[in-house]
């Protein structure tokens, strides 16, 4: 048999095609992102879900319509297209004028309610369908024999590629498209009809990953988690191309499909993870991304007047206090077990909120301090025999450095870059996890001794490890109290609410950045640390994507960037969970649902809100005093 | 180099995709001088700010102060050696009070910046200082107020407080009156002539009867070249200056 550097030619090429294929999706898709994001400013979460959707309407129309695949080709782009057309009209086009980070949140809801409304209707299985006829079969081209189909998906592809780019560089609404990207504001002052382009790009859009669908069709199943995984991966794709130039995605597709194929044989070990660690290089070298354009607007001012709570302290004590209280008489009422776990996740998102509400970064990928320190904890506690204070510490110290390093690569990126690159180093972390012996795969680490707090308490009634988490809850809030009011917590709400403006101060604002993300992922550590020991379980859900979805949630329904906000949305999402754990996929939807609601109505959250309303009543009332006058939170409010 | 200089930039160059909005840009600025610079708009003066102070990399050229290549180091770590700039448009912390503003300042001179663990009321101790800058810019009574909530004017004393906390070697000013009203500007002028008392001030500045009554020397920048530079008699009088910047302004 032919070889290549001791590879069989057969298995090289076999995988290169392989490759291809996926390169072929990861381009179309970037593709669409890129589009989507020039026009709109919006990365489009809900791409992944689209994709799949593409593949549920071939699907449909075959089984209910009696449609084939090449009606399919053209009715799933329009389906697709045209929802995404009918979202953005009603929803979307109203965020534009808000941080563009919203529009990524909205976009992760509008996704969770798509896979989350296939799940419940066709469950997770995944459905075959079959090859056209006249594609079946293959071609023996020597070194190897090639599926045609396959054959035809990267001919499609690139065809629709290329198709794209002569459409954007060579026609008129091409040239509207182009100056676009290059320069928002400036055609937003044309005069022309740029809410029309808008939706039309959003539908071209999405449109793509609808064709996309229909393609991989016969190659995957039909399935409703076949976006997810997917999209995760094309974001680190966009990351490494960067979305200056859609020959610049394509290219960036193709070659890191081909990159991953290869990796396949060459060593299967990281052919999950090796696009993730090619982002990972790309941003230490050339953080723009291969065809990114330098960013210029360091020098902006006035950017948005981010706000946060910054009362002082006597206010803050009395709600920590009333909390305290109350959760201490809590378990005599209320099942312990889904108190420590409200608690756990409480943590999880107050360390999150750190993040997000006084730093301005919103991170996508806060699962994988929660997580990996749930592994450390339950596997220190089981095989090392550690007592809890000392797991805990291990898996804290753990999350620490890990969040050094993803965090160390992230913020050499803002805004909706920061959110991708975090996601995507979580996911990479997941795959880690799920490939390493000592996390026992799917099965996780189980029975997780609670042991002796310092070799003396007994931890395992559920009550006294109730207050033992209460203890920990209690740890974290005035850890981050005191964060917030130190002198470091000062610099912070001065980068946030002004960055270039502190740079010009002298403050290395990535410094201050790069220690909130260490602190953050620290304290998100102590939270799954935490939780594995009160659960007595460590699972891939507490390293997986969604679980990092879900603590954004908590922050947004509670009230980013107040310190109350996250307790109670944890509060609000953990008894939800429990209440629809029956329904099955309901869960996906109603947080889809909660997600698409706060971002656009409710953004302040249930804490803001409240706060708002009580500094609204001081002001009619005429007691307002300075301090109390800043409990508006917001991500961001538009300049005015 | 002359042990007079204090900022000197050779050859500066920056090119945006192709377009060079600074082009081989020459400039020394004396010690304890008000250097102006001044041009029509998209000179590329703000550009050349954002070059001195490290906000942009540089396409080619180097830039000194006193004597020190800077040209490689971070925008932060050039603030900190005593070149500090504020911006066109008003930039202040929006969501903090006017002593909050330059107390955030006076921090930065304090090391204490990374102290996460005790309690901001460390920091106390600068308050007496910040409240006498409030005052001197003539915000006393605005004191805890939110600058964001400040009118523009306002805004912009509020930034030169923010500013001279870090009693900077060098200030860099751009366009610190532009959309003021007359009164503002001539509180403004007179504070700048108390505060240039052991500094270096580099302005860019429209109002050329602002530029005729501070400034010791003055470039004169088009289309990111020097045109000419001088004193302020030795300017207007030259013909291009005339025609290419001072036609439609009565000077
Ligand atoms: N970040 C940037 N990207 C592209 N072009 C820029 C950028 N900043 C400035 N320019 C261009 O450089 C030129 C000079 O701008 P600027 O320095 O702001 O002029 P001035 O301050 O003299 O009015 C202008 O044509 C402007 O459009
Ligand atoms: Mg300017």
């Amino acid at each position: 048999m032919a070889t290549l550097f001791g590879i069989p030619l057969a298995a090289l090429s076999g995988q290169l095609l392989l490759g291809l294929i996926n390169g072929a999706f990861y381009a179309i898709l970037s593709l669409g992102l890129a589009l989507i994001f020039g026009m709109l400013n919006i990365i489009n979460f809900a791409h992944g879900a689209q994709f799949m959707m593409g593949a549920f309407v071939a699907w449909l129309s075959l089984t209910y319509l009696g449609l084939g695949y090449w009606w399919a080709l053209l009715l799933a782009p329009l389906v697709v297209g045209i929802v995404g057309i009918i979202i953005e009209r009603t929803m979307l086009c109203r965020l534009y004028k808000l941080d563009h980070l919203y529009g990524l949140l909205f976009t992760f809801g509008i996704s969770l309610l798509i896979e989350g409304f296939f799940r419940q209707l066709y469950g997770v299985s995944g459905m075959p369908y079959a090859v056209p006829e006249i594609l079946t079969g293959g071609l023996d081209l020597g070194i190897l024999y090639a599926p045609i189909y396959r054959l035809w998906v990267v001919a499609a592809s690139v065809v629709v590629c290329i198709g794209v780019w002569l459409a954007v560089d060579k026609t008129r609404l091409g040239a509207y498209l182009r100056a676009a990207t290059e320069n928002p504001t400036l055609v937003r002052t044309f005069g022309i009809n740029v809410p029309v382009l808008i939706t039309l790009t959003y539908g071209i859009g999405v449109a793509l990953a609808g064709f996309a669908g229909v393609l991989a069709a016969p190659i995957y199943s039909v399935n409703p988690l076949m976006g997810s995984n997917l999209i995760i991966v094309v974001f680190a794709v966009v990351v490494i191309g960067g979305m200056g130039s859609i020959l610049g995605s394509v290219v960036t597709g193709f070659g890191l499909g081909i990159l991953e194929g290869l990796t396949k044989v060459i060593y299967p070990e990281a052919s999950s993870t090796v696009i993730f660690l090619v982002m990972a290089f790309v941003l230490l070298v050339k953080p723009a991304g291969l065809f990114g354009k330098e960013t210029g607007g360091a020098a902006q001012a006035d950017n948005g007047h981010a706000r946060s709570e910054r009362g002082n302290l006597k206010t803050l004590g009395i709600p920590l206090a009333v909390l305290l209280a109350v959760f201490a008489v809590a378990p005599f009422a209320v099942y312990p077990i889904f108190l420590m776990k409200a608690l756990c996740f409480a943590m999880f998102a107050c360390a999150f909120n750190l993040m997000i509400g006084y730093g301005g970064l919103l991170s996508f990928g806060h699962a994988a301090f929660f997580g990996m320190a749930s592994y450390i904890s339950a596997y220190t506690a089981k095989q090392w025999g550690f007592n809890p204070e000392l797991s805990i510490l291990a898996a804290a110290l753990v999350s620490g450095g890990l969040g050094a390093a993803i965090g160390g690569l992230a913020i050499r990126r803002q805004g909706i870059y920061f959110s991708m690159i975090t996601l995507a180093l979580a996911q990479m972390v997941y795959f880690f996890c799920l490939q390493a012996p000592f996390t026992n795969g799917e099965d996780g680490i189980q029975s997780v001794p609670r042991g002796h707090l310092f070799g003396l308490i007994d931890l395992s009634s559920d009550m006294t490890m109730y207050y033992f988490v209460l203890a920990m809850f209690a740890l974290v809030y005035l850890a981050i109290v005191r964060i917030v009011h130190s002198p470091f917590g000062r610099v912070l709400s001065a980068v946030k609410g002004n960055e270039p403006r502190a740079v010009s101060l002298g403050y290395e604002a990535n410094r201050y950045k790069f220690m909130l993300f260490v602190f953050s992922a620290t304290l998100a550590g102590v939270a799954g640390a935490t939780k594995a020991l009160a659960l007595q379980l460590a699972s891939l859900t507490d390293v997986f994507w969604s679980m990092s979805g879900e603590v954004v949630l908590m922050s947004l329904i509670g009230g980013l960037g107040t310190l109350l906000g996250p307790v109670v949305g944890a509060f609000f999402i953990t008894g939800l969970q429990n209440y629809l754990a029956q329904f099955g996929a309901w869960v996906t939807i109603i947080q889809g649902l909660v997600f698409i609601i706060c971002v656009l109505v409710f953004r302040r959250g249930i804490v803001g809100e409240i706060q708002g309303w009580s500094s609204d009543l001081m002001k009619r009332s005429g007691k307002l005093n300075a301090g109390a006058s800043h409990g508006e939170s917001k991500l961001s409010t538009p300049p005015a | 180099m002359s042990a007079g200089i204090v900022l000197q930039a050779k050859g500066l160059t920056k090119e945006f995709r192709g377009f060079k909005a600074v082009d081989d840009v020459d400039l020394s600025v004396e010690r304890g001088s008000i250097h102006a610079l001044i041009g029509p708009n998209g000179a590329g003066k703000t550009t050349c700010f954002n070059l001195l102070t490290r906000f942009l990399p540089l396409t080619r050229g180097s830039i000194l102060f006193n004597g020190r290549d800077i040209s490689a180091l971070s925008a932060a770590h050039v603030a900190r050696l005593g070149l500090v700039r504020s911006f066109q448009i008003s930039s202040t912390f929006p969501q903090l009070s006017c002593i909050e503003n330059v107390a955030i300042a006076l921090q930065a001179r304090g090391g204490n910046s990374f102290n996460f663990w005790s309690s901001e009321r460390r920091l106390d101790g600068d308050l007496p200082r910040a409240r006498e800058l409030v005052d001197m810019v003539g915000l006393g009574a605005f004191a805890d107020v939110a600058a964001g909530d400040l009118p523009y004017g306002r805004k912009r004393a509020l930034e030169i407080a923010t500013t001279l906390a870090l009693e900077p070697e060098v200030m860099l000013l751009d366009e610190p009156m532009a959309g003021m009203a007359h009164g503002d500007i001539d509180q403004i002028v007179a504070l700048i002539q108390k505060i240039r008392v052991g500094r270096t001030i580099l302005m860019v500045e429209h109002n050329l009867h602002v530029v005729a009554e501070l400034s010791d020397r003055i470039t004169v920048l088009t289309r990111g070249q020097v045109l000419v530079e001088g004193s302020y008699q030795e300017i207007s009088r030259h013909p291009a200056v005339i025609e290419a910047y001072m036609g439609g302004v009565d000077a």
